[in-house]
């Protein structure tokens, strides 16, 4: 009988193995090639800068935390493998906050922060002396559905009073006297936020508090109480599907994300009054004019400098001072200065912005101070 | 059985034929009869409700994901960076990896909790012991799997770094309640006369419950544990504190960070890249597939096992 | 699986085994076994509510009783009150087991009473495949596809009982597909397998003879589950409904990405919502200090609901049990 117990099992097991099988053997096998990044830089050219003491330091290494440096320090480790073949590099995208902990705890080598160690938290750091190296830079876009609008214009506190849920309308007074030339329709106004803490987030919404001034009652944070009208979605991918997909929306997304998904964003007047897109040179303008302290901490939002995009923000990985021995010290001066070196070569690429030389040229010496 | 009388006086309290008292036996009236119908008609409704989301999420997958299935994408790694597309590298270290910790979490929960189990409903009878360990089963349940996770950091990662077997130890705590809880109810139901029997026969009571209680509730039991397994194999949440995550394969379970399957379709789906999306579906559908065989596999060998032992 | 309670006319015995005074060391040693696993639970649990009042402890000082129970949940300006999460997670179980309680006993019914056996195997594995789907995908295709899909139908529903009293409460204007009620309706798909596998197995083992006297009596199918099925079983479907229950309370990632992550109170079933383990989900990863600390005290406070939900339950049941087994 066709449905006796046995043969049934057996047909419906087959049937899911044989289909997997097919799927898998009529899928075009491309010629693959070694998953190597086609970023071109594991050519030889730029690892030539590598040379200094990249090739010590053996075993694993491991990082965690921000999000942002995630499709950097993915592309980085792969590139790393060619310049330094005895090591090999993790990387666990789960927050900055997540990472700073497990590096007080002592899980991880390095942890990659959007922001310093808050108050609340340095206690857990037992006193030990934490160096702060930046290693991106990367614009946070506004990113929109209006069709037909593609040069849309924003200013700081026109962009506060939306995401509080004041500006309702596309047509309101308020964005249209910014926008001459550009006809707005009535379409009520949706705001995607996020719904995951992120620190995306803390950073966007510390340049509404630097900017906007009375305009942004909100705070700053990685977790934003938003008005009840705004929606929210996980991740920077999740926001701007939102936004695709929903017309009349308005978000917040990193410029790497917002590229990938092919979104339309404005410009943003910066301090120095100019309107200023988003853009790769515009981050690294912005980190030009902002003031870095010896540590290396500064806050590259709301910067000066005529060519500077307003929202932009940095992403440092955070290390102890003292190391339990030699070979972490060598690992860590191998892979950071990596990414401090020819590591940042990657970045326009990535759709991220590169550090400037003066910080870059900072960060490298600093590379010296972590000892055994 | 009171309720049963009355309604509409025509069934009598249900008692074994022997006692049966003098009635008329006759035929269900119309209304018997609709409501029948109507609760059969009902029964099946539930039925195609539960067809519809299954429809629905196994399309969206297959739509999404079955292009991505290639040889390479099932038996190569390392896993890509975002960027990149599907035609890349694989997923066989989350492949690997799931599989590793899943077993090895089923391994831990299975035992612990059907000897759990027994612990309450064989030898605990009536003590508070076995009244609490079976409420605080129940309790268990109720823990988010996120927080098992951060327990097991707590506890394990801590002392001895990112593992899989932190991932087994994290997933085991998640399977454990529904283990004991599901082989309870089973070995509860397993009738009385049957253990009088062996005793009678002079078994001691180890051997009647592994060999007799035992597998007269075994066909519930790996039902319960299967599923318990499934949801495990699934889950992201407890994943995240203990296995961190690696771009290539590791098989030791015991030492060096690993990755799996839920906790690579987390990261991957809510990216705006086309290559990690593919690679976030593709192996959604593996991952599916993949639990499915296991728990056919499983179900054969246990139709076996009861045929067997009747 | 009914047993036949008559035994064979008995064959002479022969001279009885002496009954050891001391067992031997294998049937002690399995005892042994056993309650040690029964205990390893009860560690576990200790540790785990021991671990997380610990690393939450800060929480609770800091905001107090009156902090904690509060509506306001504000990282931003230091606010961590934990209303809106107890009462999101508390109406999403509800919704789920509203759902997945008649569903789960009718495809059970179907299975034990209605289908004949080797029709039976497509079921079970139509119930297998619903829990080998893993949560995060019912998480994203729920916000992908089902969510988009249910707001137009919220919105009609919500025309619809507009200006009916209580109705029009319950059932607003949706912002987005995100909302208490498809959270409920996709824990509600994702507990129903083991709320149906486990009922099944219970329904199954119902006295062969009780049903058969209910036929013998004239009864219809469904008279026969009233009175032959059911009040075997309804201690074992109650147990299952608490394990689906525990289930949905504590269910993360799905639940996170559909609930709509909003932390309000509201009577709206179709506005977006927010549930403990959801916001310990989203906001974990960059929590620090007090956050973090009030994330983890969010998870003792689930399970002190779970402890409560589940010891009212029982009395429930047993209380019930009582009262229909009394006259038998």
């Amino acid at each position: 009988m066709l449905f006796q117990g046995r043969t049934w099992v057996a047909t419906a097991g087959g049937a899911a193995v044989v289909a997997l099988a097919l799927a898998a053997c009529s899928s075009s096998t491309s010629s693959a090639p070694a998953a190597t990044s086609p970023a071109g830089a594991a050519t030889g050219g730029t690892a030539t800068g590598a040379a200094t003491g990249a090739a010590s330091g053996s075993g694993t290494l491991n990082g965690s935390g921000s999000t942002f440096q995630l499709t950097f320090q993915q592309a980085a480790i792969e590139a790393f493998k060619s310049v330094n073949s005895n090591m090999t590099v993790n990387y666990n995208g789960v927050g900055s906050g997540t990472g700073r902990s497990n590096l007080a705890a002592g899980t991880v080598a390095f942890a990659g922060s959007d922001s310093t160690i808050p108050s609340s938290e340095t206690a857990s750091f037992n006193g030990k002396t934490v160096l702060y190296f930046p290693v991106i830079l990367g614009p946070i876009t506004m990113a929109y559905n209006l069709s037909g609008v593609s040069n849309l214009k924003l200013t700081p506190t026109v962009i506060a009073e939306i995401f509080a849920g004041k500006i309702t309308t596309w047509n309101n007074p308020a964005i249209t006297g910014i926008n001459p030339g550009v006809t707005l329709p009535s379409t009520p106004i949706t705001v995607a936020v996020r719904s995951d803490s992120s620190g995306t987030t803390q950073n966007f919404t510390l340049f509404l508090q630097e900017a906007a001034g009375s305009a942004w009652t909100l705070g700053s944070s990685s977790t934003i109480k938003w008005p009840g009208t705004a929606r929210a979605a996980s991740g920077n991918g999740g926001v701007a599907q939102v936004i695709k997909s929903t017309p009349g929306a308005i978000g917040y997304v990193d410029f790497t994300d917002a590229k990938a998904s092919g979104l339309t964003y404005a410009s943003v007047k910066n301090k120095d009054g100019q309107y200023v897109a988003p853009s790769v040179a515009g981050a690294s303008a912005a980190a030009d004019g902002a003031t870095v302290a010896p540590d290396l901490t500064f806050h590259a939002v709301w910067g000066t400098g005529a060519d500077a995009y307003p929202i932009t923000y940095q992403s440092w990985d955070l290390v102890f001072e003292n190391q339990p021995n030699a070979n972490d010290v060598a690992m860590l001066k191998s892979y950071l200065g990596y990414l401090l070196g020819p590591g940042q070569q990657l970045l326009p690429e990535l759709n991220y912005a590169p550090l400037p030389s003066s910080i870059d040229t900072q960060a490298v010496a600093q590379l010296a101070k972590i000892t055994s | 059985m009171e309720r049963a009388a009355n309604e509409g006086g025509r069934l009598m309290a249900v008692t074994t034929p022997a006692q049966q008292p003098e009635v008329h036996l006759r035929e269900p009236n119309g209304w018997r009869r609709a409501k029948d119908r109507i609760v059969l008609f009902g029964m099946w409704l539930a039925f195609a409700v539960l067809l519809v989301p299954l429809v629905f999420v196994l399309i969206t997958v297959i739509a999404r994901g079955a292009h991505v299935i290639t040889w390479q994408f099932l038996t190569t790694g390392p896993i890509p960076p975002n960027t990149l597309p599907a035609s890349f590298g694989g997923m066989w270290p989350a492949i690997l990896g799931t599989l590793e910790i899943t077993a090895f979490a089923a391994l831990l929960a299975i035992p612990l909790g059907v000897l759990g189990a027994i612990y309450v409903n064989e030898y605990g009878g009536k003590s508070l012991l076995a009244k609490l360990v079976s409420f605080m089963a129940d309790v268990m349940t109720g823990v988010p799997s996120i927080v098992m996770g951060l327990f097991i950091f707590t506890i394990w990662v801590l002392h001895f770094g990112y593992s899989g077997l932190a991932g087994s130890l994290a997933l085991a705590c998640l399977m454990l309640p529904t283990v004991i809880r599901s082989s309870y109810e089973m070995l509860r139901l397993v009738p009385n006369q049957l253990r009088e029997a062996s005793y009678a026969l002079g078994a001691t009571k180890a051997r009647v419950t592994l060999g007799v209680v035992l597998p007269a509730a075994i066909g519930g039991i790996v039902s319960g544990a299967l599923l318990a397994v499934a949801r495990a194999a699934g889950e992201t949440a407890p994943l995240l504190f203990t296995i961190f995550a690696v771009q290539s394969a590791n098989p030791n379970l015991f030492s060096g960070p690993n990755t799996a399957l839920p906790s690579q379709i987390f990261a991957n789906a809510t990216q705006p890249f086309t290559g990690a999306q593919d690679r976030a579906w593709g192996s959604a559908l593996t991952l599916i597939v993949l639990a499915f065989i296991v728990m056919l596999a499983a179900r054969l060998v246990t139709a076996r096992f009861t045929k067997y032992s009747q | 699986m009914s047993v036949n309670a008559q035994a064979g006319p008995a064959a002479p015995a022969g001279p009885a085994a002496r009954l050891s005074m001391r067992r031997p060391l294998g049937d002690r040693a399995f005892q042994v076994l056993a309650l040690a696993s029964g205990l390893l639970v009860l560690v576990i649990l200790v540790l785990i509510a021991v671990t997380m009042t610990n690393q939450s402890a800060s929480w609770f000082t800091t905001e107090g009783w009156s902090g904690v129970f509060s509506t306001d949940w504000d990282p931003a300006n230091n606010k961590f009150g934990a209303m809106a999460f107890i009462y999101g997670t508390v109406i999403t179980s509800v919704i789920a087991i509203i759902i997945a309680f008649p569903v789960s006993v009718s495809v059970a019914l179907l299975l034990t009473e209605v289908v004949p056996r080797r029709w039976a195997r497509p079921i079970v594995y139509v119930i297998d495949l619903l829990a080998v789907v893993p949560s995060v995908v019912w998480g994203l295709w729920g916000i992908l596809v089902f969510a988009p899909w249910l707001e137009s139908i919220y919105s009609k529903i919500a025309s619809g009982v507009a200006g009916v009293p209580v109705l029009d409460d319950l059932f607003g204007q949706p912002t987005s597909g995100a909302s208490f009620f498809t959270a409920g309706i996709v824990l509600a798909i994702m507990i129903t397998p083991i709320v149906t596998s486990l009922s099944r197995e219970v329904m199954a083992t119902s006295p062969q003879s009780d049903k058969e006297g209910a036929y013998a009596l004239g009864a219809t199918r469904w008279e026969m589950i009233r009175g032959a099925v059911w009040p075997h079983s309804q201690t074992g479907v109650v147990g299952a409904v608490l394990l689906g229950l525990g289930r949905a309370m504590g269910e993360t990632i799905a639940a996170a990405l559909v609930i709509g992550s909003s932390p309000v109170i509201t009577s709206h079933l179709f506005a977006p919502g927010y549930s403990m383990p959801s916001v310990i989900a989203n906001q974990f990863g960059e929590a620090a200090g007090i956050q973090r600390a009030a994330l983890i005290g969010l998870g003792v406070l689930l399970f002190v609901i779970t402890i409560i939900v589940n010891l009212s339950s029982r009395e429930v049941v047993e209380w019930n049990a009582r009262r229909m087994k009394g006259a038998a």
